[in-house]
């Protein structure tokens, strides 16, 4: 049976008065800690090692990786504001990932937020960070990675006009040996890009050896190497008259 | 005597089947369905696999919480209500009580695990959804075990769900807490206290049940072994609650019950 309530006049008047100061205070303070929140960016903290991570996830690491990562993604968006890339700690951001990756070494996440996500900064020396992550993430796993290290490349090549950079990571790709399966485009970029740093010779020694080693079984594939063959032979000769003249 | 232990089963279970039961089953299977697409709307790549091991787990551990609180308020009530006085007026043993506990805890996880089995065949493979729900039914069953010889012991149902949700835990976090002690034991440079402390809880591990006997979330991602997972967490979940049902049984037939 519901008790029947006494009317709010006969309560005590410090009571009231006492309870209407007190409800005032809690809304102020709720009030003001908004408004510090909505104003401020905060921080990416420093993440835990990957070790206790596993511990805190109860078993289910991948899981706790992907959640982990899903968080990470959000990071720029606070208080139902975006904040620009140019304000995250970028030193930090790579420790993330990497412990991210620690804990989850079969999925791709962390290495497409670093390539997809992250490097959309302006900051140059923060997309070279995001690019070194990649590079040092793929030796772990190329098959996995290689799609990730091709964007890196490119990322390399039209976003900071690193060649060199570029062609680094590039050559990373043409290295590794036949089991790590991965289209043909994917080797060719480092001669592509030798070839717009002008080193038509190493492009042809490279497209030459490629297509002697009988490696190649694709007719589009050879049809491509070969009449890139003579397009950098044209320009060798070109450049070489040029030099001549 | 089997068939007095069944109609014992029979009728407790009688005891905790109700609409309610099967409405809050259905509300949490819709739950974890609404809060798995929330979070597919987040992901930017395996989407799918994420969701899915997501609601695995949300179900995981709110039935695990919902069959503990169910079955330690069955129990708790054959106290408040002095059941357990007017069953040993009956021929029945102390045992036939136990046996008859832990087929109402083995059918009503059955129950909740059929919603499971459901939910992730939907969203995955059902290979991988009957997994789970195998996997699922074993952790259950096991904290359901764990459920009852808590509210046998301490009587009280905040008491008995707080200490079986303490184990539970501790089982759970087991690595977690090793590797804290073992990195106090280092950088105390090996204190006396320390190594103490570690030994204790390593002494206490033996008691609890192992990683390997929960469900593994990691099946969701990759080529896991279903059937090797499965029945090493089988083999572990029957030694473990052989393990529950005898110190059940030794604090049951311990109790003093005013006749």
């Amino acid at each position: 049976m519901r008790r029947a309530d006494r009317p709010i006049v006969q309560l005590p008047a410090p009571l009231v008065w006492g309870f209407m100061i007190v409800l005032f205070c809690q809304l102020l303070f709720h009030y003001s800690s908004q408004q510090q929140h909505e104003a401020a960016y905060q921080p990416l903290t420093n993440p835990l090692q990957a070790s206790t991570y596993r511990g805190i996830s109860m078993g289910s690491d991948q899981l706790f990786g992907y959640l982990l990562a899903i968080r990470l993604q959000l990071h720029d968006n606070q208080m139902g504001r975006h904040f620009s890339y140019n304000r995250i700690d970028y030193h930090r951001l790579v420790e993330w990932l990497e412990q991210i990756s620690e804990i989850n070494p079969r999925s791709e996440y962390p290495m497409l937020l670093a390539t997809r996500v992250y490097s959309n900064t302006r900051d140059k020396e923060q997309l070279r960070l995001m690019l070194n992550f990649v590079e040092r993430t793929f030796e772990h796993n190329p098959q996995l990675h290689w799609r990730r290290l091709t964007e890196a490349s490119l990322l390399a090549k039209h976003r900071l006009r690193d060649l060199e950079l570029a062609l680094r990571i590039a050559e990373k790709l043409t290295l590794q040996p036949a089991k790590v399966v991965m289209p043909n485009w994917a080797r060719d970029i480092h001669f592509l890009l030798l070839a717009d740093m002008n080193e038509f010779e190493s492009a042809i020694a490279m497209i030459q050896a490629l297509i002697q080693s009988g490696s190649i079984s694709d007719p589009d594939e050879k049809r491509f190497l070969e009449s890139k063959l003579l397009d950098f032979q044209q320009k060798l000769f070109e450049s070489q008259q040029s030099g001549k003249n | 005597m089997f068939a007095q232990t069944i109609a014992l089963f029979k009728y407790l279970m009688l005891g905790i089947l109700s609409r309610r039961l099967l409405l809050l089953t259905l509300v949490l299977a819709l739950l974890s369905v609404l809060v798995g697409g929330f979070f597919s709307e987040l992901a930017i790549i395996n989407g799918r696999e994420i969701v899915v091991a997501l609601v695995a787990d949300f179900l995981r551990y709110a039935l695990g919480l919902f069959a503990l609180l169910v079955i330690t308020t069955s129990v708790a009530q054959d106290y408040e209500f002095r059941q357990f006085e007017r069953l040993l007026t009956m021929p029945l043993a102390r045992w036939q009580y136990i046996a008859a506990q832990v087929l109402v805890i083995g059918s009503l996880c059955l129950l909740l695990v059929l919603p499971v089995l459901l939910v992730i065949s939907l969203y995955g493979e059902w290979l991988v959804g009957l997994y789970w729900a195998s996997a699922l039914w074993l952790e259950i069953f096991l904290l359901g075990l764990l459920g009852m010889l808590a509210i046998l012991s301490l009587e009280k149902i905040p008491l008995a769900v707080c200490f079986s949700i303490a184990i539970y835990l501790l089982g759970k976090l087991s690595g977690l807490i090793s590797q804290m002690l073992a990195e106090s034991v280092r950088l105390s440079d090996g204190s006396l206290t320390s190594r103490f402390v570690d030994f204790i809880f390593g002494a206490i591990l033996y008691f609890l049940p192992g990683l390997e006997s929960f469900a593994d979330n990691d099946v969701f991602f990759g080529n896991v072994d279903l059937l090797e997972t499965l029945s090493i967490q089988f083999s572990s979940t029957v030694i473990y609650a052989l393990f529950l049902v005898a110190v059940c049984l030794v604090d049951f037939y311990r109790k003093e019950f005013n006749l």
